[in-house]
């Protein structure tokens, strides 16, 4: 076990926000943390960084109480944050060495990650000359810079654009192959999907799902299905009572509620010759069960 | 401590390569020297020797030749005497040639003296002692008519001599208003210079940097290292602009003009390490409780309304120690140099007058130590809870929820 939360709660300024949760993190890998806005997750998040303290509960990171002083995690925070006026390369060789590095370590640790972020270009510039997308790289720098061993992510895909993207997303795989653990929050749910195996979803300060993705989903009954044909198909949907959930070049989302209506159509489609090009019978998604699960 | 360190460094650097500050340091310096400069400017403009003449005219020989003698009273002019009339005086104002004049006419059984000058906005009535020295002189001449004695003329012109004398034994050095003006620097200097933290923090939350901060260092570490690199560059500062003003004022300033205003031998370096602690302890007062408040708000247009319960507690220990300080020996100015928001702005300057005993200063010392540990405790305490929150203003209620919070 590496990371343990048990029975963690906190009430800030009189307002319990967040209520006895507990989750454990096993191996490297990445872990997804949810909940709609002002769920808690962020709360969460600061405790296990060890930037607020807890009321109740345990917080270990192998096997030693989490405290500010004894962890040295990244962390990308979802508010972006940059010092405007400050070269970009002062701003890192600020924070390594206050995460403990001397310049030297810090230097080789800045040229091989901006190489990676394609920064080069930028260390020389104040902050306020670069875009977005690339204050925010920067600031993913910052949270990996002194090499930790876990980094916590909120919401790290926000206001990129596709190829940053994709470089981010291949960085965050190079860091669990490394043996890293990440914990990630975001409310884009296929990003979630995409790469952690386990996630824990808060509603209001409390855990309201939590574990191994594949096996939640197992759980879950198929709830739509998709076909893709030639011609427009609605007379025979109404004809088994179905509901279209969206329809594109005649490619067809459908409502389901059990698995055998959905045969009974493709069984009707083809005897009357329809040809039919895709047909796929889906489990939820995971922004499907987090709707169910914390929509109001 | 190696982290506070590290912060300070930053802070440091920031702010010294801030073009602003360069800017305004910069010009702060400049007018300083131009302003010790402005005397010698003006007689360079008008001339050494053209000084400010004062012209005499007596077409009707009232005083009988005798206004020579007024040459040697001192009045502070070049005195010339010449017979003009009014629009040739007029003329030579106008031309520059003469500042001022009078002229002397007889009317019947009268004598007018009419003291003529460019504009009369700033005059209410003729200088005193050209009313005195004419007065007297003419007293003289007609005196002198009556062929009196030596004892007749004592009884009637007694050598009248006065002074000003204090019957608090404490004698006061220096001239106060020299003093209320220093104390007003320094009070700047402070106010100023802790602001900066409460717009530093403030800076730090508003571009969102906090979050990354804290994950770094403690926020003790930040609220430490902060106030210390932003002190250093202050005291730097100060120092600095203190010092090019001494040197300007040794350099620039006539001895004797110098003197009428600031008795150098008061400048002692005893004074001088006593206004550098009281500089550091009165900052880290005031830039405590701006961190304080500093780390409630977290929209720049919040800054202000945030901060003014500090900018209301320095005035106030700003004008107890100036006001108090008209009236140097009162118990009031001694309270002002004890109490911790006003001492900084006061103790120095009493003993630069001369009225603190090594005992006082220790006592007041002590007071602002202690002072600055408690808002150093609940400062960082609330700064820790409230740079976090990224709502709207944190109120008073608020505050004292989050002290009260572990």
């Amino acid at each position: 076990m590496s990371l343990i939360l048990k029975n963690v709660s906190k009430t800030f300024v009189g307002k319990l926000v967040v209520d006895n949760i507990s989750f454990n993190i096993e191996k490297p890998g990445v872990f997804g943390l949810l909940g709609t806005n002002g769920a808690g997750k962020t709360t969460t998040i600061r405790m296990l960084l060890g930037i607020i303290k807890k009321d109740n509960g345990e917080i270990t990171w192998k096997g030693k109480a989490v405290d500010r002083k004894n962890v040295n995690f990244g962390y990308l925070p979802e508010e972006r944050g940059v010092y405007p006026k400050i070269k970009i390369l002062d701003q890192l060789l600020y924070f390594a060495e206050l995460k403990g590095m001397n310049k030297n370590d810090a230097m080789e640790s800045i040229n091989k990650w901006a190489k990676k972020l394609k920064v080069e270009e930028y260390l020389q510039m104040p902050a306020e000359k670069l875009s977005k997308g690339n204050q925010q790289k920067i600031q993913f720098m910052t949270a990996i810079i002194h090499n930790p061993e876990l980094v916590v992510l909120d919401e790290p895909f926000s206001g990129l654009d596709p190829v940053n993207t994709e470089i981010l997303k291949n960085i965050i795989i190079d860091l669990v192959e490394n043996g890293k653990y990440v914990i990630m929050s975001a409310h884009q749910m296929a990003t979630i999907e995409e790469f952690c195996s386990d996630i824990l979803i808060l509603n209001k300060g409390e855990t309201v799902l939590q574990g191994n993705l594949k096996q939640i989903k197992e759980t879950y009954p198929a709830n739509r299905v998709e076909i893709d044909v030639k011609q427009n198909i609605d007379n025979y949907i109404k004809e088994f009572d179905l509901k279209i959930e969206n329809v594109t070049n005649n490619n067809y989302n459908i409502k389901i509620s059990e698995e055998e209506k959905a045969h009974q159509l493709l069984n009707k489609l083809i005897s009357t010759g329809i040809k039919v090009d895709k047909f796929e019978i889906k489990k939820p998604t995971l922004n499907d069960i987090f709707i169910e699960k914390v929509g109001e | 401590m190696k982290d506070i360190i590290t912060v300070m460094k930053f802070t440091i650097k920031d702010m010294i390569k801030r073009k602003s500050f360069i800017i305004s340091t910069l010009i702060i310096l400049v007018l300083i020297v131009i302003g010790f400069n402005i005397p010698n400017m003006i007689k360079s403009f008008k001339g050494e020797n053209t000084g400010d003449k004062f012209l005499i005219v007596d077409n009707d020989n009232v005083f009988e030749g005798n206004l020579e003698l007024l040459k040697q009273a001192n009045l502070g002019y070049d005195v010339e005497i010449e017979k003009a009339d009014f629009d040739e005086i007029k003329q030579k104002i106008e031309n520059e040639e003469i500042a001022e004049a009078i002229m002397i006419e007889k009317k019947e059984n009268n004598i007018k003296i009419r003291y003529i000058v460019e504009n009369t906005n700033m005059m209410t009535e003729v200088p005193e002692n050209i009313v005195y020295s004419i007065n007297s002189l003419y007293s003289n001449i007609q005196i002198s008519k009556l062929g009196l004695t030596e004892e007749q003329l004592q009884t009637i012109a007694p050598n009248l001599e006065f002074s000003l004398e204090q019957t608090n034994e404490e004698e006061v050095n220096g001239n106060i208003f020299v003093i209320m003006l220093m104390s007003i620097v320094l009070f700047y200097a402070i106010y100023f210079c802790a602001y900066q933290v409460s717009s530093s923090i403030t800076t730090e939350k508003t571009s969102k940097i906090m979050e990354t901060l804290v994950t770094s260092t403690s926020p003790k570490t930040i609220v430490l290292g902060k106030t210390l690199g932003i002190g250093i560059v202050g005291l730097l500062q100060m120092i600095l602009i203190v010092g090019t003003a001494l040197i300007s004022a040794k350099a620039f300033l006539e001895a004797e003009l110098l003197d009428t205003v600031l008795d150098m031998s008061n400048i002692t370096v005893y004074l001088g390490i006593i206004t550098i602690i009281y500089f550091i302890l009165g900052y880290f007062t005031y830039a405590l409780l701006y961190a304080l408040t500093g780390s409630t708000v977290s929209k720049p247009e919040d800054i202000q309304s945030a901060n003014g319960p500090v900018a209301i507690l320095a005035i106030v220990g700003f004008y107890l120690s100036y006001f108090t300080m008209m009236n140097p020996t009162s118990e009031l100015n001694i309270f002002a140099s004890l109490f911790p928001i006003s001492s900084p702005f006061c103790m120095p300057f009493r003993i630069m007058m001369g009225l603190a005993s090594g005992k006082d200063v220790v006592i007041s010392i002590m007071i602002l130590i202690v002072t600055i540990l408690v808002i150093a405790k609940v400062a960082i305490k609330i700064y820790s809870n409230a740079i976090l929150n990224y709502g709207k203003k944190i109120s008073f209620k608020d505050i004292i929820k989050m002290y009260r919070d572990k």
